[in-house]
């Protein structure tokens, strides 16, 4: 059967140190995967793994019936976009400027057609930034920069969002809405896989959690059965528990 | 008015500018110069105003033109490509290695072969030496980054300075005030045949970096950032390191090192018109071009009969504007 993604078997290691040793699973369209872990789990490399920014030392990732290392680049993103964790806030671009660069794999173009700009508008409305167009970069704030990048990624329109702790700097309001555009995107037929530390917006918005642990994947559980077996929630912390709130939603708290 | 229009027409208006001032330069700025010309002597073609401006100060500005767009062009090019504002020609080495060559001819005393000056020939040769060494160096490993270019050009940048110094201690009193003089960069009058292979070398690089400029975008802001939207970027680098090297050391092989030109005109342009380097990098080219013109004409007034050198007068109105233009940054701005 063919898939999206399919991760396997995948080492690597920086130095003598061993961050990923054999990691393996596979992803559909239409999935939210939160990909969960203490620091230095290996979420990042594993991301960069996926994106071709780093070659595995053992392993496969296939991306659409194709090894990740016979893409070519372009080919490459128009199928996988990459939210770093952090970039440069140094930058003489506008927001907009970054935002019409993920149009950058879809057309040879000099200047943005009208259908570009209209993917780059539908993009920063949607993570509601439209209306700091034309602020440079430098002068956002640490959350108004990364509404900037997630609109990147988005108008990149690629198959498969590929994001580094996206809710990083975000207030609770926009954690919550940055979560729910991607849980529309995944609904729409994409791929969206998002590192990240805050479990309760794993648990409410992503439709599968992986969780990394000693190189591996310790645990790869639907969040609709995240609550029947809560031994993953021991790899983060013995103080954590879950219930069920009162609208009856999964939720995790200390105690 | 849409945002397609929007951004084509402030596109339209801001190259258009660029491209009045360089004409402008080129048309007014040979007038300039120590004796008055009479416009009416020139037009009868009568000595010397018209040997004078033909021969002399029309060949200096365009060569000034020429030189002066391929300068800042390769500074707003290494600046992207270093995602360093300060980045200039001389940061890669290349002009480092262009201007040991030139010392070295200036000290063992070369003057001109066939009717080439040897200057030029030794300036050439030090930069694609320096040129191989990078190749060899930075690039054998073939993870090739911006830093490992920067590491590589400030190593070569030390260890041509040392061989500069021990090549003018060594060579007489009159060499060593050449040596001197020529490390400042300055406009002379050049051969028309030199100019117009000048001309069509900048003119054919330029075009090969301006038709990549959506790629210069994206590595501005970051390896990855360019690598996750399709740019290869280690073949962009490399491309990018051979172009840029091309341009700087076809200028400064008749011009002599004048750097400045190449982080004052990109900066100026980057704040006071786009960061886009679709529009940066024409618009550098020109203004870059028409502001050493301009310097070159001030030189050649400010003393007469002497002359300041190009490099000096740029240095000299370039520095203090730089600061004030920093000094202007608004607080939102800053980091």
């Amino acid at each position: 059967m063919s898939c999206l993604l399919a991760v396997d078997g995948v080492s690597f290691s920086y130095g003598g140190r061993s961050v990923l040793d054999s990691v393996s699973f596979r992803a559909e369209e239409g999935e939210f995967l939160a990909l969960l872990g203490i620091n230095g789990s290996g979420k990042s490399t594993l991301l960069d793994v996926i994106s071709g920014f780093r070659r595995p030392g053992a392993g496969s990732v296939i991306i659409s019936s194709r090894a990740q290392a016979d893409w070519k680049r372009r080919e490459m993103a128009q199928q996988v976009s990459h939210l770093p964790q952090s970039i440069h806030a140094d930058l003489p671009f506008t927001a907009e400027q970054l935002v019409a660069m993920g149009r950058y794999p879809h057309t040879d173009r000099w200047f943005e057609s009208e259908e570009d700009h209209q993917h780059i508008r539908a993009a920063m409305e949607r993570t509601s930034c439209w209306s700091q167009r034309h602020r440079s970069f430098a002068s956002l704030s640490g959350g108004e920069r990364q509404r900037v990048l997630v609109a990147a990624c988005l108008a990149q329109n690629a198959t498969a969002h590929l994001l580094d702790e996206p809710s990083t700097f975000l207030d609770i309001e926009q954690q919550l809405h940055c979560f729910s555009v991607l849980r529309e995107e995944a609904r729409a037929g994409k791929l969206c896989i998002a590192a990240t530390h805050d479990l309760n917006l794993a648990v409410t918005y992503c439709t599968r959690l992986l969780i990394l642990a000693n190189g591996v994947v310790a645990h790869d559980i639907l969040t609709a059965e995240a609550h029947h077996n809560t031994e993953w929630l021991r790899l983060f912390s013995k103080r954590l528990e879950m219930g069920i709130t009162p609208s009856g939603s999964p939720w995790v708290w200390y105690k | 008015m849409n945002a397609t229009q929007q951004s084509s027409v402030v596109a339209r208006n801001s190259l258009a500018l660029s491209l009045a001032v360089f004409l402008a330069a080129a048309l007014l700025l040979p007038w300039v110069g120590a004796g008055p010309i009479s416009v009416v002597r020139v037009l009868r073609h009568q000595s010397p105003d018209y040997e004078i401006l033909l021969q002399l100060r029309l060949s200096r500005t365009l060569l000034a033109l020429v030189a002066g767009g391929a300068l800042s062009l390769a500074g707003t090019l290494f600046q992207a490509m270093l995602r360093d504002a300060l980045a200039t020609p001389y940061t890669l080495g290349i002009s480092a290695g262009a201007s040991l060559g030139a010392v070295a001819v200036i000290a063992m005393g070369g003057e001109t072969f066939l009717g080439i000056p040897m200057t030029w020939v030794g300036a050439l040769a030090g930069a694609f030496g320096v040129l191989i060494l990078v190749v060899g160096g930075a690039f054998r490993q073939r993870q090739i980054s911006a830093f490992s270019l920067l590491l590589t050009g400030i190593a070569i940048n030390s260890i041509c300075a040392a061989f500069i110094i021990i090549l003018s201690s060594f060579a007489g009193m009159s060499r060593s005030f050449s040596i001197a003089r020529w490390l400042i960069g300055s406009i002379d009058a050049t051969s028309y045949v030199s100019l117009a292979v000048l001309a069509i070398i900048v003119l054919l690089v330029s075009a090969m970096i301006l038709s990549q400029a959506r790629s210069w975008n994206l590595l501005a802001v970051g390896e990855r950032w360019a690598a996750s939207r399709g740019v290869r970027v280690g073949a962009l680098l490399a491309q990018g390191y051979l172009l840029g090297s091309i341009l700087v050391a076809g200028a400064i092989a008749l011009t002599g090192p004048i750097g400045f030109v190449g982080l004052i005109v990109p900066h100026l342009v980057r704040s006071r018109i786009s960061p886009d380097h679709r529009l940066l990098m024409p618009c550098a080219f020109l203004l870059g071009g028409a502001l050493l013109a301009l310097c070159d004409a001030i030189g050649r007034i400010v003393m007469p009969p002497a002359e300041l050198p190009a490099g000096a007068v740029l240095a000299l109105i370039g520095g203090p504007y730089l600061v004030w233009i920093i000094r202007q940054r608004t607080p939102e701005e800053e980091i």
